[in-house]
């Protein structure tokens, strides 16, 4: 056998290794944190007292709304999974565990991430059963909606790292700083304004939020058309990701380093 | 790499900022040993685990396990060893089955291996017949136990323990330090820091002494007494005590101070045998009936807290104000002792 086939098979040793362990994580993390208070406050309740409070006697149809609830749900549900289990298991000393364990930095961050993912779907999926059987939503095109569901989970999930990124071994230290940040998205990103209604400097502004392509792709999903182009949403959310993760991933090793 | 030491550590250094908690520390362990790290509260024992075992960065030095530099090679170094944090970090919301079945999967510890370990494990600790029950019902003494066998579930060489008895009750605590025993018969090296004195008296094939963030000492138990033969007593018990005794006791030539302790006066002295014919003649010269006498070589506590800097015989006594002061208390020293205190 050749030394690079060798190589090549270490290599792929390691990353299945590494997936199943990411696996392991998520799956462990989906058993313990689903329904722990932080969880069910900030990432089940606030999403629908938002939306309940800003949107009732808006007249809405039942798809604007239901894309309306569904960026909502899945930007703080997805958001809420790393500042909350992760300050929770340095606290309890389990996160040691994982890094004392021969798993990368990487991979129990993947592992995170899918916990983010996972918890932002299961949430959503709720409101839009409701809304298929009671409201008789229709769905102008469900494979997009299938497509933007896994783009902005992954993308808040990412950016709930993040957040979990600076160091403490409070739930409060960190939820509650990133909540502060996640609440002026809300307001910028096309939810409860539409797009199209806001002045040229809020509009220019939200650009910058991963919100403002996850409610567009939405309205493109359930309504058929959104405020812009469908190419710039696909684009930027998955670039969103890319610009939550690597930061997170520097943030969470010098964390480490500094032994929190 | 059958000759190599399990444990090699070269000048191992951690600042916190400016503060300096673990300074150039460097030595060896060799494969099947039982080593004991001792030090005071603060002295950097924790701080030296948690770099050997990857979860803080050096600022300098290195350290190898089983040959894997643990900065460079830390992956290869964390299958070399199993941690067992001062701290047990099991998860309270999973059962004790469900714990070690994860830590498999941490591990890659095959499915119908892994099962088959954690069942072994599981009777080990006497913990089989509450495998399904959630951890937070768990006492304090399971919890560390079951930390214990998720730290072994993997089967590594190298075991990495901080305080594994701290707080636990005494039948416990000697479960743990048994099951450590037979672990090291078996062929693990373990690595454990402790505050215990007698423990690792009990335990460790070598110790090594750890003050202000550096090794004062390192060496056999026996060897360290050894070194410090200055560091011996009398010890005596009367049939009757007044207060006036000890201070009579430490004014006798050749003790340098008296700590009573429960029923009995420890004379602390460079001279045993030529203090016996003295006491004899105080407890005479008084009518004392003389219970015990004993003359003690240096303990290992002894040589710990002559090393740290804490005078033998010298009592460290809790203040109303909650402060702690190092003085006489109950012991009163002869001419010329005079304590220092402990930074």
């Amino acid at each position: 056998m050749s030394e690079q086939h060798m190589i090549r098979q270490g290599m792929m040793r390691r990353i299945t290794d590494e997936a199943a362990q990411a696996w392991a994580i998520a799956v462990k993390d989906v058993r313990i944190y689903y329904f722990t208070p932080p969880m069910v406050m900030m990432g089940l309740l606030m999403p629908f007292f938002m939306f309940f409070s800003f949107s009732v006697r808006r007249g809405l149809g039942p798809e604007a709304g239901m894309a309306r609830l569904l960026a909502l749900t899945t930007f703080f549900t997805a958001s809420s999974a790393g500042p909350v289990i992760i300050p929770l298991e340095r606290r309890m000393r389990t996160f040691d565990r994982l890094l004392a364990a021969p798993v990368s930095l990487v991979t129990i961050l993947l592992g995170k991430m899918v916990v983010g993912i996972f918890f932002g779907l299961a949430v959503s999926l709720v409101p839009l059963v409701l809304g298929l059987v009671f409201f008789h939503v229709e769905i102008a095109n469900p494979p997009l909606l299938a497509l933007c569901f896994l783009l902005s989970t992954t993308a808040f999930s990412t950016l709930g790292l993040l957040f979990a990124s600076a160091p403490g071994q409070s739930v409060g230290s960190i939820l509650m700083p990133s909540t502060l940040l996640r609440w002026p998205l809300m307001f910028i990103s096309g939810v409860f304004v539409p797009l199209e209604e806001m002045s040229p400097w809020v509009r220019a502004v939200s650009y910058i939020s991963p919100l403002t392509y996850s409610q567009d792709l939405m309205n493109q999903a359930l309504l058929g058309g959104g405020a812009q182009s469908l190419a710039l949403d696909l684009i930027l959310l998955p670039l969103f990701l890319v610009l939550f993760l690597i930061p997170a991933m520097k943030l969470h090793d010098w964390s480490r380093r500094l032994g929190y | 790499m059958p000759d190599e030491a399990a444990i090699e550590v070269e000048a191992l250094t951690r600042y916190y900022g400016e503060l300096l908690a673990v300074d150039h520390v460097s030595f060896e362990v060799q494969r099947g040993e039982i080593f004991g790290f001792l030090g005071p509260n603060g002295a950097g024992k924790t701080t030296t685990i948690r770099m050997l075992t990857t979860l803080l960065e050096p600022t300098e030095g290195t350290a190898r396990i089983n040959g894997y530099d643990i900065t460079r090679q830390a992956h290869q170094a964390k299958h070399q060893f199993g941690v067992v944090p001062e701290e047990s970090n099991v998860y309270r919301e999973l059962s004790a089955w469900d714990n070690l079945i994860f830590t498999s999967k941490l591990y890659r510890v095959p499915r119908g291996e892994a099962g088959r370990r954690a069942r072994e494990l599981l009777e080990i600790f006497g913990l089989y017949e509450k495998r399904d029950v959630k951890v937070e019902f768990f006492s304090k003494g399971m919890r560390r136990r079951l930390t214990i066998a998720m730290g072994l579930l993997h089967r590594p060489p190298v075991l990495f323990l901080d305080e594994p008895t701290t707080g636990l009750d005494v039948q416990s605590a000697r479960a743990i330090k048994d099951l450590l025993r037979e672990l090291n018969r078996q062929g693990t090296t373990v690595f454990l820091t402790t505050h215990q004195i007698e423990e690792a008296n009990q335990l460790c094939n070598r110790v090594a002494i750890i003050n202000h963030g550096q090794i004062a000492a390192i060496d056999t138990p026996e060897r360290l007494k050894r070194d410090f033969q200055s560091v011996q007593s009398v010890e005596v018990a009367f049939d009757r005590w007044q207060e006036g005794h000890r201070q009579g006791l430490a004014q006798l030539p050749g003790v340098s101070s008296a700590v009573r302790q429960g029923d009995k006066t420890r004379l602390y002295t460079d001279n045993p045998p030529a203090l016996l014919e003295k006491v004899m003649s105080f407890a005479r010269q008084r009518g004392l009936r003389v219970i015990t006498l004993n003359t003690l070589g240096p303990s290992l506590e002894d040589v710990f807290l002559k090393i740290t800097g804490q005078e033998v015989g010298f009592v460290v006594s809790a203040q109303p104000n909650g402060t702690v002061r190092h003085g006489p208390g109950e012991e009163d020293r002869g001419p010329g002792r005079r304590g220092r205190r402990r930074r």
